[in-house]
């Protein structure tokens, strides 16, 4: 054995026993009807599962609010934390302390951060419906058709800040050569930052879009705290639908169908966008 | 000979594994024996999760009393909170080593936990145990307890939903699902709501709904099967709707019990359907209610029939003090215990405490309305997969509330999909 295959060995173990065990331990019960409290009973069914995972309704609707979840919720973070990137680097005082006070969102638990929006939207006990009352307005936050909305509202309150941190360091490390003749040249801000900025920052883009996805794709605090999947199937995410089907109704078997066919969805998303970010490298 | 030796040796390793194994295996499973043993015979630690509600508090204030009988038993509690304890509770009947000695069920969980193996057979304790009089229990609350015809577990503390009101608002307790519409209307000001709703998804919505279609007249069962598509159902339904638009307060589409005990003890709603012990909860002059405390009353839901729900103890397989367990079982939920438990304000599951002087001193009415309502409940769901089946129809009558679909496509949905569910 080689040196360096020695040297990947300690590595190689704990990804076994930490990822790879777990994933095909997933792989095997979701190829049987293991249910918890019917385990005397446990037999291989073959892709069963899996055809009855794409066969519910239930399950394409809760990608589909996923999948809306992720892109708006991104799509307002990254806009968002791309316009305070820029704002924090130009600016020239108490520089450390807005950063760090910026950030702070991201450091609290998600779940406390659900608990704490719950009640901060809660009709009788919130803030906000008691300040918007005053003004007579009334705006019901998990009402049908606005839960949704307000759970993104949650995660782009929590998450801007780590798309900020990430931007702030691309455009910091960006070189300045190119900034400095496109003011030479007299080019408008806007012309440079769509120009320039927007396109030496790529790479950086795509992995803090990239990162921030995925962790989207995992919502399920918020709503496990505030709407348990409603009203109706509104904020049902795939992960709460896979949390209520394997842990609520004990379906492990189904539970993990449903886990591996949203990794394969995962997959395949991720691996296209990286072939992306590698053809972007190599002909920005 | 040195052949000889080392077959010996074998032989003595074999039956030392064999001893070692043996060993493990009694000391993980202890089985309750079925002769009701005798106070002083009995010694133990019991170690059991408990939700964090006033009946908790209330049996850990009787432990010294238990002790004063058991010096040898050690009732260990431990304390979560609702969304916890069926998790902790899986993992401990599916562990090696269990976490819990004891245990207490929901309701939706007895018949899986009975079918899944989980929780140990009673009858034979029962029947072993001098004047214990499991008849005693009101039978709706029995019931629950019991799987294919074996008792898995016994009767804690009931949760039976009834109409709660305030006495100076309302003049005559509503009859029927018409007149409580009626009333919740005609009490419905800018300041306050006629009554605080409960549509939250899942359990509470069904567990709120399921009163209604009490009181039009409905069941959830027909002959065995889930039956909602019925003119009592949709009329129950549109009720419902109809009543959370005239009458709730505003964007309480999310509310559970909590919310609307909130709303009703500061004033802003004049009813609630409601757990019967939130009655004394609200009445507390120390409480939340402040000046309002004493004008609360409970009616059982109008028809007459409501939506049961209990907690029962009950003595895991794996337990590792299951003599230690019933010794406790059996001495809270007998009727001295009861009659304990009850006087300290806890929720009554024996017919005989309804007559004991000493719970019934404080607040007969009070005690007199809980027996009629616990002689007419029914719980949501009967047999297995009651959770999923309860969240499934909770689902489906949220989705009509929110105007995602009809009354009649929600009923039939629910009703199909609890019929599916059930028959797995």
């Amino acid at each position: 054995m080689s040196f360096r295959l020695k040297l990947m060995l300690p590595l190689l173990a704990v990804f076994t026993a930490s990822v790879g065990y777990p994933l095909l331990y997933a792989f095997y019960l979701s190829l049987t009807n293991y249910k918890i409290t019917a385990r005397y009973n446990t037999r291989l069914v073959g892709l069963k599962q899996y055809i009855a995972t794409l066969q519910d309704p239930n399950y394409w609707n809760a990608l589909q609010v996923t999948g809306t979840f992720v892109l708006l919720a991104v799509f307002i973070e990254f806009w968002l934390g791309l316009f305070i990137a820029l704002a924090l680097q130009k600016q020239k005082r108490i520089r450390n302390f807005t950063r760090s006070f910026l950030l702070t969102p991201m450091f609290v638990t998600p779940i406390a951060i659900g608990l704490l929006f719950r009640f901060l939207l809660h009709q009788q006990l919130g803030v906000i419906p008691t300040f918007l009352d005053k003004f007579g307005f009334s705006y019901d936050f998990f009402g049908p058709g606005k839960a949704l909305y307000s759970i993104i509202f949650i995660d782009v309150w929590q998450w801007t800040p780590f798309m900020v941190l990430l931007l702030l360091a691309g455009l910091e490390g960006l070189s300045r050569s190119p900034f400095e003749a496109a003011k030479v040249d007299g080019a408008s801000a806007f012309f440079t930052f769509r120009k320039i900025t927007l396109p030496l920052l790529v790479p950086v883009i795509s992995v803090a879009v990239l990162i921030r996805a995925l962790d989207a794709m995992k919502v399920f605090e918020y709503v496990f705290a505030i709407t348990r999947g409603g009203p109706a199937i509104q904020t049902m995410t795939i992960q709460y639908y896979t949390y209520q089907t394997g842990i609520q109704f004990y379906r492990l078997g189904l539970a993990s169908a449903m886990s591996y066919l949203l990794l394969i969805i995962v997959m395949v998303i991720v691996v296209i966008l990286f072939k992306r970010i590698e053809s972007t490298r190599k002909n920005p | 000979m040195r052949k000889l030796n080392k077959v010996a040796k074998l032989a003595a390793i074999s039956a030392a594994v064999a001893v070692v194994l043996a060993g493990c295996s009694s000391s993980s499973e202890e089985t309750a024996t079925d002769t009701g043993a005798a106070a002083g015979a009995v010694s133990g630690t019991v170690r059991v999760l408990m939700e964090g509600v006033p009946d908790t508090d209330i049996v850990s204030g009787l432990l010294a009393d238990f002790n004063a009988e058991y010096p040898d038993v050690k009732v260990e509690f431990e304390t979560a909170s609702y969304d916890q304890m069926r998790d902790k509770y899986v993992a401990s009947f599916t562990a090696a080593e269990p976490s819990y000695d004891l245990a207490i069920l929901d309701n939706p969980w007895v018949g899986d936990f009975a079918k899944a193996g989980f929780v140990q057979p009673l009858d034979d304790l029962i029947a072993a145990t001098d004047g214990y009089d499991y008849a005693d229990f009101t039978a709706p609350l029995r019931a629950i307890g019991e799987s294919d015809g074996k008792v898995y577990g016994v009767p804690f503390y009931n949760y039976a939903l009834g109409l709660i009101y305030r006495s100076d608002l309302v003049t005559a307790e509503p009859a029927t699902l018409d007149e409580l519409a009626a009333t919740a209307k005609s009490l419905t000001t800018a300041d306050r709501a006629g009554i605080a709703m409960q549509p939250q998804k899942g359990y509470k919505a069904f567990e709120e709904w399921g009163n209604f279609l009490f009181a039009a007249g409905g069941s959830i069962y027909t002959d065995g099967k889930v039956k909602l598509t019925t003119p009592e159902a949709k009329k129950a339904m549109e009720t419902y709707i109809e009543m959370y638009k005239s009458s709730a307060p505003k964007n309480s589409l999310n509310w559970g019990p909590d919310d609307a005990l909130r709303s009703a003890s500061s004033d802003k709603s004049a009813m609630l359907v409601s757990y019967n012990w939130m009655l004394p909860k609200l009445n507390n002059p120390d409480g939340d209610s402040g000046a309002l405390a004493g004008k609360f009353k409970l009616a059982p839901i109008p028809g007459g029939k409501q939506v049961l729900g209990s907690w029962h103890w009950a003595i895991p397989t794996n337990s590792n003090a299951s003599d230690a367990a019933w010794a406790f079982v059996s001495w809270i939920s007998s009727k001295s215990g009861e009659s304990k438990r009850v006087t300290a304000g806890g929720a009554p599951t024996r017919t005989s405490v309804f007559t004991d002087p000493a719970a019934t001193a404080k607040d007969p009415d009070y005690l007199a309305t809980i027996l009629k309502i616990l002689s007419n409940a029914e719980p949501l769901c009967q047999g297995s997969n009651c959770d999923e089946m309860i969240t499934a129809v909770g689902t489906e009558i949220n989705a009509a509330f929110a105007g995602e679909k009809s009354v009649d496509d929600a009923l039939a949905a629910a009703e199909e999909q609890a019929n599916k569910i059930q028959a797995e």
